[in-house]
């Protein structure tokens, strides 16, 4: 299959525009590498195999070194696969505002996809990456695991966003872990809005001093859909901050929503939140918040909500003439409306946009 | 034709009857108003009139320019040309003020210009009521009103926890929206307004009051005469007077 014989929706619905402006792009269908482009100096956007050849330290001492090749089945597979993936590497000092768009397609042609890639930031650098994964027009079944390990040199910042939409009966097992080092800023944001048989997703980032991760993810799960997802993250540094906020909303489907923070650091700060809305009675949702202080000097907090869409908003805006569907679509819609701080406009309009077509197609 | 017409309209709320018989007709292009003590049952009169879910009608009918509206849906008695200004509007987490408006007008700049009338516009990207105070919850009440434009306004105590300033410029905007300086002949939409303290009187004339006791409509009149009357007597003690002195006026009479 050809980059013609792609639905360029799909692409377009995890936001990959081959027309847009991007700072570099890479797509991989199944396990063929259709694009790799870097369009700005500073920015390398290899193919992992490649990056081995050309940087060696990549595969003594990045390459499952974050993520322990024996954590589980789906590592211990990967492991043993020949990684597809990329290696996106920005120089010292280079920061970049447009953000790079990335792109998976699972085609079938193998059942099980295996996806390798390594984000690596020298000091002081930026960038903001735009990951979509999606399956072909017609494709429904099959299997994903995607390891990503991300190391944050001193003073650099990662936006990293990730965009789902598989088929209804894809079962994905994405595995990423990142290292931020003093002064460094990690954001993680996870939108998934559509089917899927199953989800389980729990990243981890390590925080160093004065350094902040925050993870912010967008769930909406439909009927016969598993999402066990979360975020950890570890702060290790004095000052280090952490943050995990979630929104999940339930039509029907199932959500495990697992959060940690855990610190031994003096004036280390992590918040939480879980919130969640179910629509029917067949959806469960269900918050797992841990927080683990081992310093006097620490402060962790959490906030966990799960409800329904309340009557009396509800004919709160019908009075104003708004129909039942539009009405609860306005409030869910706001529930998932979280603004995250340090988001490029850009990534931030399509994450809405992708929200807003989910929602208006299906309430 | 009425253009609002309530006929012996009886209405419970959480399984116990509050309005025992009521009622009640206002004319295109008037303003009433309505006076009763505290539980008296005048919030469940609009709120039955909204169609608002926990009112349930068990007798009587009310007919909205010309049709029954008693079984109709709350959505569908808005888009008839029913809108609310609620005494506690509820708080809606999530949803901007401006996100409701757009959906309501796609004129932008006629919300912008309405907001600013009514102070609201450093409020259009604020959640809906979600920590406004008393006063700014009534202005967007009266602003959402203003965009929705309905041709009978349901104005529940509009001037209740707003300051004196505040009190003018929702005055002054719902004078706008009810045309009143117009004469009431060319006037397109009327209101019905419950009134605890009287003091938007002062502000915006009224063409009708209504005296409501213990679910019953005692009489009509002129307001001014009718909430002397309160004044003066209260309403406990006024309680029959009331119904003897108005029972026997409408509103041809004005």
């Amino acid at each position: 299959m050809n980059m013609q014989a792609i639905d360029s929706d799909r692409l377009l619905t995890i936001g990959y525009d081959s027309c847009a402006a991007s700072c570099g792009t890479f797509m991989v269908l199944d396990h063929t590498i259709l694009e790799k482009t870097s369009k700005i100096k500073g920015l390398h956007v290899i193919p992992l195999d490649e990056a081995f050849e050309r940087y060696p330290h990549v595969k003594d001492r990045l390459f499952f070194h974050l993520v322990d090749r024996e954590r589980n089945e789906f590592t211990r597979l990967a492991a043993s696969s020949e990684p597809v993936g990329y290696y996106v590497l920005v120089d010292e000092g280079v920061r970049i505002e447009e953000p790079m768009q990335a792109a998976f397609l699972f085609g079938g042609t193998d059942p099980v996809q295996i996806i390798h890639n390594i984000i690596e930031l020298r000091p002081g650098a930026m960038l903001n990456i735009v990951n979509g994964c999606t399956t072909a027009s017609g494709c429904h079944t099959g299997r994903h695991i995607g390891i990503t390990e991300t190391y944050l040199c001193r003073d650099s910042s990662l936006g990293y966003t990730m965009l789902h939409n598989w088929g209804k009966d894809m079962e994905v097992f994405p595995v990423g872990a990142a290292m931020v080092e003093e002064g460094a800023q990690y954001l993680s944001n996870y939108v998934a809005m559509t089917s899927v048989k199953k989800i389980v997703s729990y990243p981890t980032a390590f925080v160093k001093p004065h350094a902040t991760a925050r993870f912010y993810s967008i769930i909406y799960a439909r009927e016969a859909s598993c999402f066990d997802t979360g975020a950890k993250t570890v702060l290790e540094g004095d000052g280090a901050g952490g943050e995990i906020i979630s929104r999940v909303v339930s039509e029907g489907g199932t959500v495990i929503s697992r959060q940690m923070i855990s610190g031994n650091t003096k004036g280390s700060i992590g918040h939480m939140e879980c919130s969640g809305l179910l629509l029917n009675e067949k959806g469960v949702i269900h918050s797992v918040p841990e927080l683990r202080g081992e310093h006097p000097d620490i402060n962790l907090s959490h906030e966990a909500a799960i409800g329904r869409i309340s009557d009396e908003e509800l004919s709160y805006l019908m009075t104003r003439g708004l129909t039942e569907d539009q009405a609860r679509s306005l409030i869910i819609r706001g529930f998932l409306d979280i603004k995250i701080q340090g988001l490029p406009p850009k990534v931030q309009a399509l994450v809405d946009e992708i929200i807003d077509r989910s929602i208006s197609g299906s309430i | 034709m009425n253009f609002l017409e309530i006929r012996d309209l009886h209405v419970s709320a959480g399984g116990k009857e509050i309005l025992k018989g009521v009622d009640l007709t206002v004319e295109t292009g008037r303003t009433a108003i309505i006076f009763g003590p505290n539980g008296s049952g005048k919030s469940t009169l609009l709120g039955a009139i909204a169609g608002l879910p926990g009112f349930i009608i068990t007798q009587g009918d009310i007919l909205f320019k010309g049709m029954s509206i008693k079984d109709m849906p709350v959505d569908e008695r808005s888009r008839m040309g029913i809108g609310m200004a609620f005494q506690y509007p509820p708080a809606v987490k999530g949803v901007r003020l401006e996100t409701l408006l757009k959906n309501l007008s796609g004129d932008q700049d006629l919300v912008r210009s309405h907001a600013d009338l009514l102070n609201m516009t450093s409020y259009l990207g604020r959640d809906i009521n979600v920590g406004f105070s008393g006063g700014e919850r009534k202005r967007s009440e009266i602003l959402q009103l203003m965009i929705q434009m309905p041709d009978l306004l349901l104005l529940d105590e509009p001037e209740s926890g707003v300051d004196i300033e505040n009190i003018s410029v929702i005055a002054h905007a719902l004078r706008i929206l009810l045309e009143k300086e117009k004469p009431i002949s060319k006037r397109g939409r009327s209101a019905i307004m419950i009134t605890h303290t009287g003091f938007i009187l002062d502000y915006i004339k009224a063409d009708i009051a209504f005296v409501i006791m213990d679910g019953h409509v005692l009489g009509c009149g002129a307001p001014g005469d009718i909430f002397d009357e309160i004044k003066t007597h209260g309403y406990k003690q006024c309680g029959t007077c009331f119904a003897e002195k108005y029972r026997d006026m409408c509103v041809e009479d004005l």
